[in-house]
């Protein structure tokens, strides 16, 4: 009876996925909210996927089994729900020595020498290459901060992949585009953690409440060279990028806007972990911003931003292409400003008001979004029913090699969005990733655990291990070194070869390791609960939990070939205890179909 | 100028390309690696984040340079100098040997009216050639359609992480990679007609067509760089970062048809705006390493009387370090033009260190797109006017 039940939903979920359904032309740009009538299965899903990472039938049809209405509110009211997840759990590789961290290698062994001391290390009296153990615990912590910072990026993939929150995760990763920071420029981990919890406890609130914070965010001062920027001498980098990038766009403000704005911000900096603000090194003088004039401070020149129309605008339809579509006319664009101002710069409420709308779910909006490499990634691992995040393959490698690493974005405008998600190459690695996930690979070794080659740090480990001088253990093996990037290493105090290989050897015993099983899946169980029976049906199954707009009837049969063939039977039940491999190999030729980078 | 001649000589012969017919896993034949040795052929190496130019060739004789420069400037002993008035950065080896050897053209004051200083907007406009603009495509791109209307397969080639807007094509499909070995679809035996010849769909899915159509260039292009990767060794240093230069030999040492070909310095790298000195001089070592090696390469295969290489930032940086011994956004910048062929020399306005803007930045001397038409006209033998939408003079960097 369960088994019946089952494969009747099953049977009418796939008939409705497969077939396009044209929505009204008049939804399209229309924020009335889609009647109750009009909700169904796919549209839930289309939900699903956009206001999260998307979900098994079982969710999706949790969502359909309501009104829009309450659907919407279950997504976007979402304090309510009970989440408990673990917080990061710290490898404790830090220690106070390296607080406050050397700008460069050459900073602190030149401190270390004018000093005798640096990083918390002491130098040495007397005997060969006094300065070692700086050089040592500087890279050290490059290493250590680097791996930690993976493991921020595993311990919230997971977040992404089991919360009951997802439009929470969703609006972190967001966030996390809009105010793009880097540990590379960081060089804290602790900070890059920090920052990520801001994000998400205002991730849905007051979007004058999370700037003022993010502004004053060690991880944003650091990266945005804040620390620098006092009275007398300010540093243009923070107050460009906040107008530029956070709030209004170029081309709505002046240089002299610029430079006036910094004013406000000196003396704005960070200790530790804290925001600290430097009196003395304040600028409380006259300052005109944007046509206003008076003895701003940095909160000030925020509220004067956040007056001008534009940048409602460009926050609103910058919101309105990460959750709806890339195409944005002027006069949307100008329609969705007043809806932010509305809602008092709120975004839970307008978030409300577009997921609700008739224009979420018009042709325009539904299947047409090209997923970025980590919703990919993620909305797989959902669909597939997964509780953990596979370490076979790395994740952190496999969206670094799509183009979105976590918690490094490649500058301060984030990621890039839409179409420049895909080229020739990078649609290949998408395609790859399904496959290394199938079938995972047998050779794989563990990026946090084996030391990259491009360090050289393997060949001079093994050469100090058979007993050689430091000199020749460390000299590259090129036969032909031209270039003049292999003499910067050479000085008499330290070895930065040997550095690099010390560091390692220590990063990698302080920062824990990240488990490493491969996916564990179950396609055979997926199809036998959905009651299918035929290679048909099973391919079916797997095109409507995977794909968001409908594939030709021709493909729909060559797959269903192929899977029966591979089976040697149409039947599942006789292929019932071997049709793990072929479904697994079918679910890959689905997964890279160029119709599912769309969601 | 036109190079009629030239032009007319490749018109042919991709005429006769086209009608070979170059298609996915067919090895290329002797003859159509001999006659794509006759094509020329143009690099472009983006240097991502405004690099400072000022401490990149640096004008030792000027004592207003040291005066804006105090603790950042670099001491005339410490510069690689080149004539009486410039010396390269201490790491640029490389540049200073092709500087010597009469194979780098440096043009002087670069930049546009208007200058934006933020690094996205700038780095568009010269992504498109139209700074102040709304155009669509890249230079580089509409290039591609102008030379090539047959649409030679692999014609414009990016390697990168993403495609970058210069190489944005109305016509073409870019091949754009990152890593060779990755440019490979995995897949077993019997999926492959599935994987490799997903159906084309139609409709009004315009984000589902651009799939269908990248697709299709991925299948085609994958083959033929892999290929081009395995057989290619070299005894070349590129140092330690190759800037994906010796991916671009790779294609060319193959014969391949790609003409264009677009690589970059990645991640805004040069956006130096505190402690700039260490960091900058390790950054242009590996950018002259690499350019050097390619050059070098290229000789070795006897390809080296083909190639032009054209390097550039999206700006240059303020005149005066600033508190942090780093430097902030500005404006003029050289550009280089490299190559066997190229004149050596010095182009274009050296920009006054004494009158600034009231920004305290260099005065632009020299409109960037001269540069791009100058390579238009001279190297690639076609009319740059339509292309620029504008009459930009041409500098004779040729002959």
């Amino acid at each position: 009876m369960r088994i019946l039940s089952k494969f009747s939903l099953g049977a009418l979920i796939v008939l409705t996925s497969l077939i396009a359904h044209a929505a009204p032309a008049e939804w399209q740009d229309s924020f009335e909210p889609l009647p109750s009538s009009e909700w169904n299965h796919d549209r839930a899903a289309h939900l699903l996927e956009r206001a999260g990472f998307g979900g098994t039938p079982a969710e999706v049809s949790r969502l359909a089994a309501m009104s829009p209405k309450q659907a919407v509110r279950s997504l976007v009211h979402y304090r309510a729900i009970h989440n408990p997840l673990p917080p990061f759990e710290d490898s404790g590789a830090f220690d106070p020595g390296l607080d406050p961290f050397a700008p460069s290698r050459p900073a602190a062994t030149d401190l270390a020498k004018a000093t005798g001391e640096s990083l918390g290390v002491k130098t040495k009296p007397a005997g060969n290459r006094k300065l070692q153990q700086v050089a040592d615990r500087f890279l050290y912590w490059k290493r250590v901060t680097k791996l930690e910072t993976e493991r921020i990026g595993y311990w919230w993939a997971n977040r992404m992949l089991v919360t009951k929150r997802p439009l929470e995760e969703k609006m972190v990763l967001f966030w996390h585009g809009h105010f793009a920071t880097g540990d590379e420029k960081v060089q804290d981990y602790r900070k890059m953690l920090k920052q990520n919890e801001l994000l998400r406890a205002k991730a849905t609130g007051s979007f004058r409440d999370l700037l003022i914070s993010v502004s004053q965010d060690p991880a944003m001062l650091a990266s945005l060279d804040a620390g620098v920027n006092i009275k007398g001498a300010p540093n243009e980098n923070f107050a460009r990028e906040i107008m530029e990038l956070f709030t209004m766009g170029v081309g709505n403000y002046s240089e002299k806007d610029i430079q006036e704005a910094a004013r406000a911000f000196t003396g704005w900096n960070y200790k530790g972990l804290e925001y600290v603000l430097n009196p003395q090194q304040h600028d409380d003088g006259l300052k005109t911003v944007l046509g206003n004039s008076g003895n701003f401070d940095g909160v000030q020149v925020i509220d004067i931003i956040l007056a001008k129309p534009v940048t409602s605008e460009y926050i609103a339809e910058k919101l309105y292409r990460y959750f709806v579509r890339e195409d944005v006319t002027p006069a949307m664009r100008v329609k969705l400003g007043k809806l932010l101002r509305d809602k008092k710069f709120e975004i839970a409420p307008f978030l409300e008001t577009v997921f609700e709308s008739r224009d979420f779910y018009s042709d325009a909006s539904v299947g047409t979004r090209i997923k970025s490499p980590v919703e990919l990634t993620i909305s797989t691992y959902r669909k597939l029913g997964l509780v953990e995040v596979p370490g076979i393959p790395d994740f952190n490698v496999l969206t670094e090699s799509m183009g979105q690493k976590l918690l490094n974005p490649p500058n301060v405008a984030g990621w890039a969005s839409g179409k420049s998600w895909i080229t020739p190459g990078l649609l290949l690695v998408r395609g790859n990733f399904v496959y290394d996930t199938v079938f995972p690979p047998v050779n794989f070794i563990a990026p946090d655990r084996v030391a990259d080659d491009r360090y050289g740090i393997v060949p001079v480990a093994d050469k100090v291990a058979m007993g050689m001088d430091v000199t020749t253990a460390t000299k590259p093996d090129y036969k032909e070194v031209t270039s003049m990037s292999m003499q910067n290493d050479r000085d008499e105090d330290f070895n930065t070869r040997l550095a690099s290989y010390h560091a390692w050897r220590k990063a990698i015993e302080k920062v824990k390791a990240i488990p490493r099983m491969p996916a564990r899946l179950d396609l055979s169980q997926m199809v036998r609960d959905a009651g299918c029976v035929s290679a048909q049906q099973a391919v079916d199954q797997l095109l409507m939990r995977f794909l968001s707009v409908p594939v030709d009837a021709q493909t729909r049969r060559k797959i269903s070939a192929l899977l029966e063939s591979d089976l040697g039977t149409a039947d599942l039940k006789h292929a019932d205890s071997y049709m793990e491999d072929a479904l697994r190999n079918v679910l890959h030729v689905i997964l890279s179909l160029p119709a599912y980078q769309l969601g | 100028m036109e190079h009629a001649h030239t032009n007319a000589t490749r018109r042919d012969l991709l005429k006769a390309l086209g009608a070979l017919g170059i298609t996915a896993g067919l090895p290329l034949s002797p003859a159509m690696a001999a006659a794509s040795k006759d094509k020329r052929i143009l690099v472009v190496v983006e240097m991502s984040g405004a690099n400072d130019g000022l401490n990149t060739l640096v004008p030792y004789t000027d004592d207003e340079y040291y005066r804006l420069r105090p603790r950042i400037g670099l001491r005339p002993d410490k510069v690689r100098k080149i004539d009486d008035r410039y010396g390269f950065n201490p790491g640029m080896l490389g540049f200073e040997q092709l500087y010597k050897d009469g194979k780098m053209a440096i043009v002087h004051g670069c930049g546009y009216p208007q200058q934006s200083l933020s690094h996205f907007q700038s780095m568009a406009y010269w992504h498109t050639g139209v700074p102040n603009g709304g155009e669509r495509f890249g230079w580089l791109g509409r290039v591609a359609d102008a030379i090539d209307p047959q649409l030679t397969p692999n014609f414009l080639v990016n390697i990168d992480e993403r495609q970058s807007l210069a190489v944005h094509s109305e016509h073409h499909v870019p091949v754009v990679f990152d890593d060779p070995e990755r440019f490979a679809r995995k897949g077993l035996r019997q999926s492959r007609p599935l994987l490799d010849n997903p159906a084309l769909t139609d409709g009004p899915n315009a984000s589902r067509q651009y799939l269908d159509k990248v697709a299709a260039s991925a299948r085609e292009a994958s083959q033929l760089v892999r290929a081009a990767w395995d057989g290619y060794k070299t005894p070349v240093d590129y140092g330690i970062r190759s800037l994906d230069l010796n991916k671009v030999a790779a294609m060319i040492n193959a014969g391949l048809s790609s003409q264009l070909f677009y690589v970059s310095f990645r991640h805004n790298a040069f956006d130096t705006h505190v402690q700039q000195n260490e960091l900058h001089g390790r950054l242009l070592s590996y950018a002259s390493d690499a350019i050097a090696g390619f050059m070098k390469d290229m000789e070795r295969i006897g390809r080296a009387n083909d190639v032009t290489v054209l390097v550039f930032s999206e700006f240059g940086r303020r005149a005066a370090e600033n508190t942090s011994l780093g430097t902030d956004h500005g404006t003029a910048n050289h550009m280089y033009v490299i190559g066997k062929p190229v004149k050596g020399g010095h182009y274009g306005e050296v920009p006054s260190l004494t009158d600034l803007d009231e920004g305290g930045n260099l005065k632009f001397t020299t409109d960037f797109r001269r540069v791009y038409a100058s390579l238009i006209e001279g190297w690639l033998g076609h009319g740059s006017k339509a292309l620029l939408g504008g009459d930009f003079k041409t500098f004779a960097l040729y002959g």
